[in-house]
């Protein structure tokens, strides 16, 4: 200890000024890079948005006209994914948190999976998805079926932003409300959600933002019509498919492909900062209580 | 039944009822398989289903492959393939709907006038450092431009090489075609490969750059869409059955002179010349 304290205050004043360089500097190189790739991006893209291109119908194989078709396919297919991933989600994250004991078999056999299927590789989703969904159910490529495994890979992120929001909900709160002899469901519904209610929410924007990226899962199951869709039963194109296939297989496409990327990253951004004032909200409510 | 249970059954009720009223008495056709074939043949759909409004035609992807298999299992109407059929695939129908072809383009200043294949697969080795050596310039390093992983350009002009495509070493990478043009031209000592419909489109339009024969035979579009230039491949659908209904109807249609223009747009040869 003596030896230590002896090396110590020259070491730290010689090395101080290197490592705090070298953290900006890495800092400065991240933020460079974000910044560059949303120039890069904005420079091709801005420039081809317009109200035609959000509203217009795609036409030349996507190189003229615009992508409502591919937006309103986008929203059918991530709306369609949360409203039915939530309830599952919600569900689970009550029954671990609120119901399962902390070291029992189950509980730790329910976070395992979950952390595998957030680990599986999306095109393994999308191959799943196919053979299910789209075959085994007879739904086709739809909307509906690319909705179904978005399901399966938006849960386990849901599940785990919610878990962490009941878990977060003070413990003074859950006395006081047992102290007034509510019932478990009385005490989850009217103290313990409400409460969790920011960690959940964060939960749906992390799940909405992962749908709206999503590519190879997505492929072969909603698929690659570029129509606009009647029903959720058809086929349709997300953001992210057009913008692959535009920057891929269409000679000339790019241009249209940096359009859509910027709509794109603008709503990515939206809900980056949906997210942001959601766990800001979120921890001054903690902080308060 | 409390209020809210009643609210959700309705909407629920409401919702399938929409469903139902989008299905709409018509003929849906489903087709997967290459994705280079994929955009060609959904834009030819799409002005088909202009004059044909109870045709519906739904174009998926996944690769050759796979539109090879789901066409021999009978879960879509026709398959897309970008390739020539192999011997055991004999036992489908084949529709060329039309022809792609690559050509080396350099500079229309670079003396050089033909390259051998031996010659490419040093240059996209990153053996050759002098122009000098293949014919050209002497004491000018050749600049090599390939395309990005995964285009199906890249893929057609590596199997002329016989190899791998992420074997091709360049000093450029590039997207596509236009931007392999504008490369080309603006470097008098790059070497590159594009689409040969757009090499000559840039050409006419009087972009320096000059499309070189292979193994002997001028790029032209003609020995493209006859099957004997050396880089090139038929863009084919393929069906179990001879094609018949609105299939047959569909594929008339789409090898018609007048879609020629939707063929050209994407940098492809027309079966019946321009």
């Amino acid at each position: 200890m003596v030896e230590a304290a002896t090396i110590a205050p020259p070491l730290g004043a010689r090395s101080t000024l290197g490592i705090d360089t070298l953290v900006w500097g890495v800092g400065l190189a991240l933020l460079a890079l974000f910044g560059l790739l949303l120039a890069e991006m904005f420079a091709a893209g801005l420039p081809v948005l317009s109200l035609e291109f959000i509203t217009g119908e795609a036409s030349d194989a996507g190189r003229s006209g615009g992508i409502s078709a591919v937006l309103v396919s986008t929203l059918w297919v991530v709306a369609l994914a949360v409203g039915i991933a939530l309830p599952l989600a919600l569900g689970t994250a009550l029954y671990i948190s609120e119901y399962l004991g902390r070291g029992s078999t189950l509980y730790r056999l329910i976070h395992g999976s979950l952390d595998v299927l957030s680990a599986v590789p999306s095109v393994v989703f999308g191959l799943f998805g196919n053979a299910v969904f789209c075959e085994l159910l007879g739904l086709g490529y739809s909307l509906a079926a690319g909705a179904l495994t978005l399901v399966c890979m938006i849960v386990p992120v849901m599940v785990k932003a919610s878990v962490d929001g009941l878990t977060a909900v003070p413990t003074e709160l859950r006395a006081a409300g047992s102290a007034l002899a509510l019932s478990k469901p009385a005490l989850i519904g009217h103290i313990v959600l409400p409460a969790a209610l920011p960690g959940v929410a964060s939960g749906v924007l992390l799940g909405v933002a992962r749908a709206l990226a999503e590519t190879a899962a997505l492929l072969f199951t909603s698929g690659y019509v570029l129509r606009m869709p009647d029903s959720p039963l058809d086929s349709g194109r997300t953001l992210s498919i057009h913008i692959y296939d535009l920057a891929m297989n269409v000679a000339g496409g790019d241009r249209f492909a940096y359009g859509s990327a910027t709509v794109l990253v603008i709503l990515l951004l939206m809900i980056n900062g949906a997210i942001a004032l959601v766990s800001s909200y979120a921890h001054r409510r903690t902080t308060d209580s | 039944m409390d209020r809210r249970t009643f609210l959700a059954g309705s909407c629920l009720g409401l919702l399938a009822f929409t469903w139902e009223c989008g299905a709409e008495e018509s003929v849906k056709l489903l087709a997967t398989g290459s994705s280079t074939v994929a955009p060609l043949v959904a834009e030819l759909a799409r002005r088909f289903e202009q004059s044909h409004p109870t045709i519906r035609i739904d174009v998926q992807t996944g690769g050759s492959s796979r539109g090879v298999a789901d066409a021999r299992r009978g879960v879509v109407d026709f398959g897309m393939v970008s390739r020539a059929l192999k011997t055991n695939e004999s036992d489908l129908y084949v529709t060329t709907l039309a022809n792609d072809g690559v050509s080396v383009i350099v500079h229309a200043d670079n003396p050089v006038q033909a390259l051998s294949r031996a010659d490419l697969i040093a240059l996209y080795r990153g053996e050759i450092d002098d122009w000098g050596r293949l014919g050209g310039k002497v004491g000018e390093p050749p600049v090599v431009v390939t395309k990005a992983a995964g285009r199906s350009t890249l893929e057609l002009f590596a199997s002329y090489l016989e190899m791998p495509p992420e074997e091709l070493k360049a000093a450029i990478v590039i997207g596509d075609n236009q931007q392999g043009i504008k490369t080309v031209a603006g470097n008098p000592n790059a070497v590159g490969y594009v689409s040969i419909g757009a090499a000559l489109q840039a050409m006419a339009a009087g972009t320096p750059i000059k499309v070189l024969p292979m193994n002997g035979i001028p790029a032209t579009l003609e020995a493209v869409a006859d099957g004997s230039f050396p880089i090139s491949r038929p863009l084919n659908v393929v069906t179990r059955q001879p094609p018949n209904g609105a299939l047959a109807q569909f594929l008339d249609f789409a090898l018609a002179q007048a879609q020629s223009d939707i063929v050209v747009a994407m940098s492809f040869v027309p079966r019946h010349g321009q």
